[in-house]
């Protein structure tokens, strides 16, 4: 729903303060939704010189300039997710949250909380699930996958949902950077390939 | 409330080798840089590629940058629309409706026009209140009613409308003479 009247309380505002709110909804509109960054772009250009990447190299189709940007970005740690931070809904818990990743789908929402990787190696994450369909069929299931090329390529854990909203915590020993980003898949009973997608980011 | 430090600022910063600097011109401005780079390529992959490129070589040429020519945003672009470019080039696909100048006037056509202002939005969107940001996004783009978005994120429908009205109100103190 993008009518203005309907999205803004315009009581007490004079004609001016309308029309400057009317012109920047029109802009909102005009200009679309700002896309969501992939993983891979949640950081400023690293380098090799950076301890994660030594851990995890980088794509061998990422022709970067790394010589001019290393000095630039090594002791980055956690970026400020900025606007998929901003989709971040606030509530009290002890997840320690490095970014979040919204994703979408038909009548469903969908935030995936991504914690700093521990010592193992793995990457805890908290996906919380809004008005996706219970599964009736016993066994049936929705799986997170990593994406890769727009296909659902690496699982990232199974979950059920038995309300309007459902939280998981799922763990994977993934490196992000290899991937472009999470989908949501419909599985049926011991489906083992990626079923039909319902939430994207 | 806008960022304290203006981009023209950061770029001469960066120029100095801050790397602080360049960090918070990236998280301004690594969204409209891909957002460009996806309308132009049309491909998550290249245009993630851009987006790379057009920050190594912000890092490599802040010192070119001219403060009495003008602010910090539109150099930015140039740059980015030259990453762009240059990207495009590579396999043979010159992205012509991206304008040589922001806004100048003759000869961008609608898709140029286009560009700049999202450019712009998203960019601004960036200075906004996570609370706001967060509320506009839902309710511009989600999909979602007004009473879905505060039920969503759980909070009163008067309390989506007051937020909403905030955040079109800083965006026009951020956009400037782009809303006048």
């Amino acid at each position: 729903m993008t009518r203005f009247e309907d999205l803004v309380d315009l009581e007490g505002l004079d004609a001016t303060e309308v029309a400057r709110l009317r012109r920047v909804h029109d802009l909102l509109v005009q200009a679309g939704p700002p896309p969501d960054l992939p993983p891979a772009l949640e950081r400023p250009p690293s380098a090799p010189a950076d301890a994660e990447v030594k851990e995890f190299p980088m794509l061998p189709r990422r022709r970067w300039a790394l010589v001019a940007v290393l000095a630039a970005a090594v002791a980055v740690l956690a970026f400020g997710g900025g606007y998929l931070v901003g989709h971040a809904k606030k509530k009290p818990t002890s997840f320690e949250t490095r970014f979040v990743v919204p994703m979408k789908g038909k009548n469903a929402l969908a935030l995936l909380r991504v914690a700093p990787k521990d010592d193992a190696g793995n990457t805890p994450m908290e996906l919380e699930v809004n008005n996706l369909p219970q599964q009736k069929a016993p066994g049936a299931f929705y799986e997170l996958w990593l994406t890769r090329d727009g296909k659902a390529v690496v699982p990232c854990g199974v979950f059920r949902v038995n309300a309007r909203t459902t939280t998981v915590r799922l763990s994977v020993p993934y490196n992000f950077r290899h991937f472009e980003g999470w989908v949501i898949t419909r599985q049926a009973p011991t489906q083992e390939t990626p079923g039909p997608v319902v939430l994207s980011t | 409330m806008p960022f304290v430090t203006s981009d023209g600022e950061l770029i001469q910063r960066a120029a100095t080798g801050d790397r602080s600097a360049f960090e918070d011109l990236y998280q301004r401005y690594a969204r409209p840089v891909f957002g460009l780079a996806l309308r132009r390529l049309g491909d998550r992959g290249r245009a993630e590629d851009a987006v790379q490129e057009t920050f190594a070589s912000i890092w490599r040429s802040a010192g070119s940058y001219k403060p009495d020519r003008g602010p910090g945003a539109p150099w930015l672009y140039a740059v980015a629309r030259n990453a762009i470019v240059d990207r495009a080039r590579a396999r043979n696909e010159i992205p012509s409706e991206i304008p040589e100048e922001p806004g100048s006037d003759p000869g961008p056509g609608d898709r140029a026009e286009q560009s700049w202002i999202a450019w712009r939005v998203h960019r601004a969107l960036e200075e906004l209140p996570e609370r706001e940001r967060e509320v506009l996004a839902l309710a511009y783009w989600s999909g979602l009613s007004q009473s879905e978005v505060a039920e969503f994120l759980g909070i009163p429908l008067g309390t989506v409308k007051t937020r909403t009205r905030s955040a079109l109100a800083k965006l026009s103190d951020i956009l400037g003479e782009d809303v006048q």
